[in-house]
């Protein structure tokens, strides 16, 4: 389990380093918190030519926050945006994402930016990116700066749409309508590991109906997606109860989940329908106390 | 002298490790720290396949790769060393198999190890090992039991005839077939103890120095005993014992796995022969997760008979055992489980049919409690019993549980049950739990659609069990001396991997001779001046390593009296040694120390002022059994909660209340019991060792191997019952692996009490959320 044999460079402005990713024809890899990554090598599962650590680049972590919503540097460690104050008051569902990530060991090297284009089918940022509405700022020598939304980001099992001499800078995150309420919620075998099945909701609440839903779920498929309102056939008249309840059962008919060691595809199947109704009632109760019912 | 009263006794109290400072401070020494000048790695090619023939071996470009010093593969190897005899291929089953210390004409699982190489660095060698190529004929897979015994696949050793290692062997103990007439009702199940295995945090490692001027073979070694180390690699490189010389300092655990020498420690010392040079090997995890070894996985066909009132009359057992690729320590374990298999029970009838298959899966190993599935099955039966005939499951333990004062106190197998405090146990654990409240809340959350659970398992355990016919000369030794400064050095061949022995017999002797604790050494680890004795394993260190250190530093201390008496012209009785010094009426300045003590001794004989018959070797060696006192024992309770719409198993108390007998240190002890019981937590909810149809291995890493972490295991309550003293002076017995042995059980009860309302059945020990909802039909199979 040693790692193969790589070069590996720390330059020091972000134009250096776009330009020996430029130069690298696709073996070259940016090394974030390296969580992912450096497991990856050491089992030899990547063989990449070239290590670019953007570390020593200024500006590519922190958090900023503008009445828009929040603006997050793609090199911040999970641990420092989970801490920061901001992202709980303007993010409730990335706060809740991420303290689902790892254990605080990982997320203090493991970085916003790593996770999304690492596009781990069972992690948990890019789920909650997408119901979010996340942006993600891509740059390189050849386009310039390009802005992805997350819904066009994740093509496939650690396949983004980023080009091979691009590097995300920046992931923004707008913030969501007052009267949405939002939650993240997964099981995996032992706390912080992978989810079996995880899933990120936000219900837009007006009074005791339910206005919008929006959801994602990681650990089901090649790829979170989002799940819309229209995309799973929910009739808009029915009680929020019997709404929650027929968008489980229509998650469940939609997934194509995988099988492995931790979990069979019916379970992850029968998981993702109790989880999605538990996400989406808790989400709901949450948007009230938002000031959600009162705008009916 | 004076009798000690408790608070003067370094037994008993939980006194501080000391080992924890070196080792929480880093300064630890394991194999991975040591170093010697002109030091090389080891890395192996190992096999992709779980069963092929091998065609061709090409070393061509690994020889040739950067760093590389040399590459052996399995027919080089073959000229260095010889192949490893498995144990336990019964007579008349085709004979024991061999093997190659490398794989030859064929591979037999996954990792096999196929050529070895020898470079500058770990990395450089794994570089290498990539550019060997190998040409297979690949064969069928033997993955399974039922493959195993299937005539049409292929045998994994040509020289068994199939794949059946040994047995059915039968052994009937009592009128079986009475009991079975005069039962009311057959009670049957099949049960499953899935595959997991040992995961120590410092894999196997060796550092082999061959010295080819005294042509001494220097090892470094993580292993559970330096003796059998040595004997397992002068026979295998074909070298006399006392040109062998292994040595162990640090050893980051093993539960089992580190007996002897592997195959691949035994190439890198043929390798440091071979080269001159000193050779170093340390597995990483994937080699551990997929090659080390595994256990536990046995399977069982049980009938009781039982009455309509619970009395369990007999038990029909069959146990099929999976042995793995290379046969080893399979058949030492089924004839543990057929003796205990009866446990702190008055079963009168047992007949137990044994086999052995091997399978393209990695060999079985000991793991804490080896034996543990007798534990399992049967606590699961009277479970079942139970559930079968509307009794509580409380109920037919107790109507079943054998009583001291009732004879015969003995297994139907033979072991004498003497001293036994399951009963006890049981009823304690129900009283601390409360179960007929807890039955009520049960009841009442059931209607809130929450389902709890509660679970009990009894055991004993030998630790090391009582003293049986045959069993002489099963002892363990241990040499106490007094060196020059005072010190008491007490010489072991138990190898402390975890388990606290610088302490805790450090506590025992120095309680005995009168030492201060830091005035004790305990000395172990080096096959030079460790005694005889295989290492540690099988509960043996409390009561018998223990047990001699006690009666070794008796008899020292009684030499110590006699010349003093003589030196100081005092009655010995009139002497004592107290706290690291000579003191009583008489002594010169009220006390003498120890340092000082030796000094007189020693001048005097030489000036010839002893009487002859004064014995001044200032050394004891006493060998211990173990005394009367053989079981260690008690009942686990568990009580969980299950999320039927998840699966998720919650623990909300767990709880142990055990017989060791005297504790000599009971932090020691409680550390011991809640790592094992962690180990069963892993076992039941996280833990397994998988495979897919085509053998291939699925668990290669820690994020498939699951182990469990702090956030997994429960707080965990321990009583410790006031055993019965059976023994003038021994009263302590280990206590390692009881804690793994009974926390499966009870925890599968637990959890099949909770699901009791769905009707589902527990025949299993291995129970993830994905199987619970199966279990209650949420899900399908």
């Amino acid at each position: 389990m040693k790692l193969p044999p790589f070069a590996y460079r720390a330059p020091e402005s972000l134009e250096e380093g776009l330009e020996l990713l430029a130069a690298g024809e696709g073996e070259a890899r940016i090394l974030a918190g390296g969580q992912s990554l450096i497991p990856m090598l050491a089992l030899r599962l990547a063989r990449p030519s070239l290590l670019i650590e953007l570390r020593r680049v200024p500006g590519l972590a922190g958090v900023h926050e503008d009445g828009s919503g929040l603006r997050i540097g793609a090199l911040t460690t999970e641990l420092v945006a989970e801490r920061d104050p901001r992202v709980r008051a303007a993010s409730p569902l990335l706060f809740e994402a991420l303290e689902f990530v790892g254990h605080p060991a990982i997320r203090s090297r493991g970085t916003v930016g790593g996770s999304l284009c690492h596009a781990d089918p069972a992690a948990e940022l890019p789920a909650a990116a997408l119901v979010l509405g996340a942006e993600l700022t891509a740059r390189s020598l050849a386009r310039g700066t390009r802005t992805i939304p997350a819904r066009d980001f994740f093509l496939g099992p650690y396949t983004t749409a980023l080009e091979f001499d691009e590097v995300v800078t920046e992931v923004r995150v707008p913030a969501p309508p007052s009267s949405q309420g939002s939650c993240y919620l997964e099981v995996s075998r032992r706390p912080g590991d992978f989810a079996m099945v995880g899933v990120a909701a936000a219900v837009v609440r007006g009074g005791d109906r339910v206005l919008d839903l929006r959801l994602a779920l990681s650990g089901v498929g090649d790829r979170p997606r989002l799940l819309t309102r229209d995309e799973l056939e929910l009739e808009g008249q029915d009680s929020p109860e019997v709404l929650f309840g027929q968008a489980g059962r229509s998650v469940a008919a939609r997934i194509r989940p995988p099988e492995d060691l931790h979990a069979s595809a019916a379970y992850r199947r029968h998981l993702s329908r109790v989880l999605t109704e538990r996400a989406l009632r808790t989400a709901f109760e949450r948007a009230a106390l938002q000031g959600g019912a009162a705008s009916a | 002298m004076r009798p000690r009263v408790p608070a003067e006794r370094y037994t008993g109290a939980s006194v501080r490790r000391v080992e924890d400072e070196r080792l929480l401070t880093g300064r630890g020494t394991f194999v991975a720290d040591a170093h010697l000048p002109g030091m090389l790695h080891a890395a192996f090619h190992r096999s992709p396949l779980p069963h092929a023939r091998i065609v061709a071996v090409n070393t061509e470009a690994a020889r040739r790769a950067p760093g590389v010093v040399a590459v052996f593969d399995g027919a080089e190897m073959t000229q260095m060393a010889s192949p490893v005899a498995a144990l336990g291929a019964a007579p008349g089953s085709g004979g024991p198999v061999s093997f190659g210390i490398l794989a030859m004409d064929k591979v037999r699982l996954v990792g096999d190890p196929v050529a070895l190489v020898v470079a500058e660095s770990r990395a450089l060698a794994e570089d290498a090992c990539e550019l060997i190529v190998v040409e297979y004929e690949e064969l069928a897979p033997v993955v399974t039991v039922e493959q195993a015994l299937d005539p049409s696949l292929p045998a994994i050793f040509e020289e068994l005839g199939g794949n059946r290692l040994f047995g059915p062997e039968v052994k009937v103990f009592g009128d079986v077939d009475g009991a079975f007439a005069r039962a009311d009702r057959v009670v049957r199940a099949s049960i499953h103890q899935h595959r997991h295995q040992n995961v120590p945090m410092e894999g196997r490692a060796i550092l082999a120095s061959f010295d080819a001027s005294s042509g001494q073979l220097l090892v470094r070694a993580s292993t559970q005993g330096v003796n059998t180390t040595r004997q397992m690699l002068a026979q295998q490189l074909r070298m006399p014992l006392d040109r062998v010389r292994v040595v162990a300092e640090d050893v980051g655990g093993s539960f089992g796995l580190k007996f002897g020498a592997s195959r691949e420690e035994a190439a890198c010392c043929a390798a440091s022969r071979a080269l001159g040079q000193p050779v170093r090997w340390v597995e990483d995890r994937w080699e551990n997760l997929t090659v080390s070894g595994q256990a536990r996985e046995e399977s069982f066909e049980v009938e009781a008979a039982v009455t309509a009132s619970g009395l369990i009359l007999g038990l029909r057992v069959q146990m099929v055992i999976d042995s793995g690729a290379y046969p080893g320590f399979a058949p030492l374990v089924v004839d543990i489980v057929r003796e205990m298999i009866p446990g702190p029970y008055r079963l009168g009838a047992l007949s137990f049919s044994s086999s052995g298959v091997v399978t393209n899966k990695a060999s079985y190993v000991a793991y804490r409690g080896p034996w543990a599935a007798e534990t399992f099955v049967r606590e699961r039966i009277v479970d079942l019993v139970a559930q079968e005939l509307g009794i509580s499951a409380l109920e037919v333990r107790l109507r079943n549980l054998a009583t001291r004062d009732e004879p015969p106190l003995r297994m139907v197998t033979g072991p004498s049950l003497a001293g036994i405090t399951a009963r006890e146990s049981l009823l304690r654990a129900a009283e601390i739990v409360d179960l007929a409240r807890f039955q009520e809340r049960q009841l009442r959350l059931r209607d809130e659609g929450r389902y709890l659970g509660v679970g009990f398992a009894t055991y004993i355990e030998p630790a090391p069990g009582p003293r049986q016919e045959g069993g002489e000369g099963n002892t363990e030794q241990v040499r106490v001396e007094l060196d020059r400064d005072g010190l008491l050095l007490v010489h072991t061949a138990q190898m402390p991997h975890g388990q606290s022995h610088r302490t805790t017999l450090a506590q025992v002797a120095a309680d005995e001779f009168g030492a201060r604790l830091e005035q004790v050494r305990v000395m172990v680890g080096d096959s030079q001046q460790t005694p005889e004795g295989f290492g540690t394993g099988g509960s043996r260190f409390a009561a018998m390593a223990g047990g001699a250190a006690l009666h070794g530093a008796r008899r020292l201390r009684g030499k110590v009296l006699e010349a003093a008496a003589q030196i100081l012209d005092l009655a010995p009785t009139d002497l004592d040694i107290w706290r690291g010094e000579l003191v009583g009426p008489g002594v010169p300045g009220g006390g003498l120390p120890l340092a000082e003590l030796i000094s007189r001794i020693d001048l005097a004989a030489r000036s010839g002022q002893l009487p002859p018959g004064v014995d001044v070797d200032l050394t004891a060696t006493e060998d211990f059994d173990g005394g009367e006192s053989g079981w260690s024992g008690g009942t686990h309770c568990c009580v969980v909660e299950v999320d039927p719409d998840t699966g998720l198993v919650r623990i909300l108390r767990y709880l142990v209340v055990e017989d060791c007998g005297d504790l000599i240190n009971p932090a020691v002890v409680d550390g011991q019991i809640r790592g094992g019981v962690a180990q069963g937590v892993g076992a039941v909810l996280l833990e397994r060792s998988a495979y897919d149809p085509e053998g291939q291995y699925l668990s290669a890493t820690l994020m498939d191997y699951l182990l469990p972490t702090a956030l997994d295991v429960p707080h965990i309550e321990i009583e410790h019952l006031s055993p019965v003293r059976l023994d003038p002076d021994v009263n302590f017995r280990g206590v390692g692996e009881g804690g793994m042995i009974a926390a499966p059980p009870t925890i599968c009860n637990a959890i099949a009490d909770a699901l009791s309302p769905f009707g589902a059945k527990v025949l299993e020990q291995h129970l993830p959320p994905a199987r619970i909802l199966e279990l209650i039909g949420a899900t399908s199979a």
